[in-house]
């Protein structure tokens, strides 16, 4: 999987997105139980906004020198003996880590979950290269049994799927013959996965966070998958992207509990770890550990006015706030990256010749702002992607025409007052029970996924009701 | 291209988009001072109490016990996980307190890479003793060395921690600046640290919580 998970147009994805009502429910109700989750292990801190500030100056310090903390990391690793490469594209990554498996005569690799790894496609590279190459968090191994379906949300990749289809899924590809209970299906997995991590020869992680001053990446999970992966196999690549990085564990250990709070309203996950290449004596563990650094795209956006999308933790707190992803879903963003974080950052790393839409998948309500744990202005930087995609003359010549004349409109009260009085007339033949169900253009663009009221008569309208008032607002 | 001179390169891009030259001093920021207290000051007995109420939370049994009938404690346990292989880290409090367990292995640098992962995986039950633990949020503190695997977290069915009263602290920030402290003293530490809250689990379908998924079914902790 790359970047890009859907190449139909945003409107067919969207329009996918609101005729899956299971979907719908599902991510209804995740969001709802992760919120007040969340929320209660939030509020177990006591200051949680002195906290936000920590962890946003934190990030903003990290990122504000990111260059000294990265060769701080480089070297400690290496002098555990690990290696460190510094690739500046998704290719150099993937072909990397290739290089690696294939001069280890590795056949069969287990990985833990990892957009980074998403967006340099290693998986294709490696599959291409003839490795047997398993996804080993449960929510990842679902999606891979099923044809690698994409993910929907950054912690819950899997949502989007009911027990049933998960048992289908296994029966059809694994010969699972139990019943669609989470526990079995589980514990089926769990047998299944455990002969791969014995058997498999690389292990391949993402970074939570990277810890410069020790030379150790830190995975945060609650399935011990992650462990695994680094523990068994002789050697461990980890992928991280290059801002992922703090200064000590100090650092770290702020970040985690905003992670783990925000992501799934625990205080800490199952498994938090810390871990680098194997010491003189330890008998488990890499022995051999690369750690490949990812830019990606990444530098054009550090310095710019979208630097702090780069202190994202990558918790999904602000999915499971938002309106839009509780309508749409994940899959209608076409990108590993949904949500108000997806729309921000998505854009940045693929541009906006495939992905003008997602900044105005938005309602600019600024929940996402509002939540997020490292208080990245998630709302604004939309805003501001808006701007750039009207002034870079990205919108077509209609919307811009219709624009013009809405702003036209819009900005005369006297224009605005006058046309008022015609538009509950106007509206009738488009309109059903209060509603309208069809129109031109602008309209038919808003009432594609949203509601929009016919409106009053003239003499119900609110102006008309200050008019008699004394007072009133005149024109 | 040669690793180093990609590094070179690689930097001096993110220095370049930074708009300034390569930084060689950082000064951190104090972070410590600004982090909220919302416990005040806590006794032992507290941190005991904390303990308790969040495992009720994290789907772990903690059983009170001390150095005298630590051994009974253990062989209940063991029998209650159903018997089986034990596997033990070599830690040398198991000889302080005089433990040992018929039908156990031992986590041993000598037994070598493919034994030591065969035995955790062949184990029911594994038994170590935490490097220090974190009332809050139930959590172990372990680090790996050569009598102490990583895998020995994971691969067993059940893991029993013995938590020392004594090492016990509210939060991972008390642990995190004890490490850093060593680190920054330039005192090895294990390549592993691994924080250990309860049994692996999964909400992965439906958002439906399994315990168990990879890592252990179940875990305790046994308070001495
Ligand atoms: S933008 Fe903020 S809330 Fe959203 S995933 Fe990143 S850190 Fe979490």
């Amino acid at each position: 999987m790359s970047l890009q998970t859907d190449k139909r147009d945003f409107s067919e994805r969207t329009l996918d997105g609101l005729g899956d009502s299971f979907m719908r429910n599902a991510v209804g109700s995740a969001q709802d139980s992760l919120k007040t989750r969340r929320l209660s292990a939030a509020t177990t801190l006591g200051d949680w906004e002195q906290w936000r500030n920590v962890g946003q100056l934190i990030r903003q310090h990290t990122l504000q020198n990111l260059d000294y903390y990265l060769e701080q990391l480089a070297d400690n690793v290496e002098k555990q003996g690990g290696h460190v490469y510094f690739a500046a594209t998704k290719e150099e990554a993937s072909s990397y880590i290739r290089d690696v498996v294939v001069r280890k005569q590795a056949t069969k690799v287990v990985k833990s979950k990892s957009m980074v790894t998403e967006e340099i496609e290693l998986n294709r590279v490696l599959i291409e290269a003839g490795c047997e190459l398993i996804e080993t968090d449960l929510g990842e191994y679902i999606l891979q049994m099923d044809d690698w379906d994409p993910p929907s949300h950054i912690v819950a990749p899997a949502l989007h799927k009911d027990r049933r289809q998960i048992q289908r899924v296994f029966s059809e590809k694994l010969g699972y013959t139990g019943d669609e209970t989470p526990e079995n299906l589980a514990g089926f997995a769990r047998t299944v996965l455990r002969q791969k991590f014995l058997e498999a020869e690389v292990g391949i992680t993402g970074c939570n966070f990277a810890i410069a001053n020790l030379g150790a990446i830190n995975l945060v999970t609650n399935e011990g998958n992650g462990d695994l992966t680094a523990a068994i196999p002789k050697t461990h690549i980890a992928v991280m992207g290059m801002e992922r990085i703090v200064p000590t564990l100090e650092e770290m250990e702020v970040l985690d509990n905003l992670l783990c709070r925000s992501a799934v309203g625990q205080k800490l996950t199952s498994y938090i770890t810390v871990m680098g290449p194997s010491a003189a004596g330890e008998t488990d563990g890499p022995e051999e550990f690369h750690l490949v650094v990812v830019d990606n795209g990444r530098s054009d956006i550090l310095g710019s006015e979208f630097n702090e999308a780069l202190q994202c933790i990558r918790c999904g707190a602000c999915l499971n706030v938002c309106p839009i992803y509780r309508h749409i879903g994940g899959h209608a963003y076409g990108s590993i990256y949904p949500g108000p974080i997806g729309a921000v950052i998505t854009p940045l790393l693929g541009g906006y010749d495939d992905y003008k839409e997602l900044p105005f998948a938005s309602s600019l309500c600024g929940a996402c702002t509002d939540v997020c744990p490292v208080k990245i202005p998630l709302h604004e930087q939309l805003i501001m992607h808006r701007q750039n995609i009207v002034q870079q003359r990205r919108t077509g010549a209609g919307d811009r025409l219709q624009m013009k004349a809405a702003s036209r409109l819009l900005s005369s009260p006297a224009l605005f007052g006058r046309s008022l009085r015609f538009a509950h007339s106007a509206s009738r033949l488009m309109s059903k029970r209060g509603r309208i169900v069809r129109g031109p253009a602008l309209i038919h663009g808003w009432i594609h996924a949203r509601d929009l009221k016919q409106p009053v008569k003239q003499q119900d309208s609110f102006r008309a009701w200050m008019e008699k008032r004394k007072g009133g607002a005149e024109q | 291209m040669t690793v180093s001179s990609n590094k070179e390169a690689f930097l001096n891009t993110i220095a370049s988009k930074l708009g300034r030259e390569r930084k060689t001093h950082v000064q951190r920021p104090v972070i410590q001072d600004l982090i909220p207290d919302s416990y005040g000051q806590l006794t032992n007995d507290d941190l005991v109490e904390i303990l308790k109420e969040q495992c009720f939370f994290i789907h772990t049994q903690v059983i009170e016990s001390n150095p005298e009938i630590l051994q009974r404690t253990l062989d209940d346990l063991i029998e209650a996980n159903g018997g089986g292989i034990v596997m033990t880290s070599g830690d040398s409090r198991f000889e302080g307190y005089g433990l040992a367990f018929p039908e156990a292995f031992v986590w041993e640098e000598a037994a070598g890479r493919e034994a030591n992962i065969k035995r955790a995986e062949s184990a029911n039950t594994a038994i170590i003793f935490a490097d220090c633990a974190l009332a809050e949020s139930g959590t172990v503190v372990v680090e790996s060395r050569p009598d102490q695997g990583r895998s020995l977290h994971f691969l067993p069915a059940h893991y029993i921690a013995v938590i020392e009263r004594q090492r016990l602290v509210l939060r991972s920030t008390q642990a995190a600046a004890a490490f850093n402290r060593r680190i920054q003293a330039g005192e090895p530490v294990g390549s592993s640290i691994n924080f250990i809250s309860g049994p692996s689990n999964s909400a992965d379908i439906e958002m439906k919580l399994v315990v168990g998924v990879h890592g252990p079914l179940r875990a305790t902790y046994v308070l001495i």
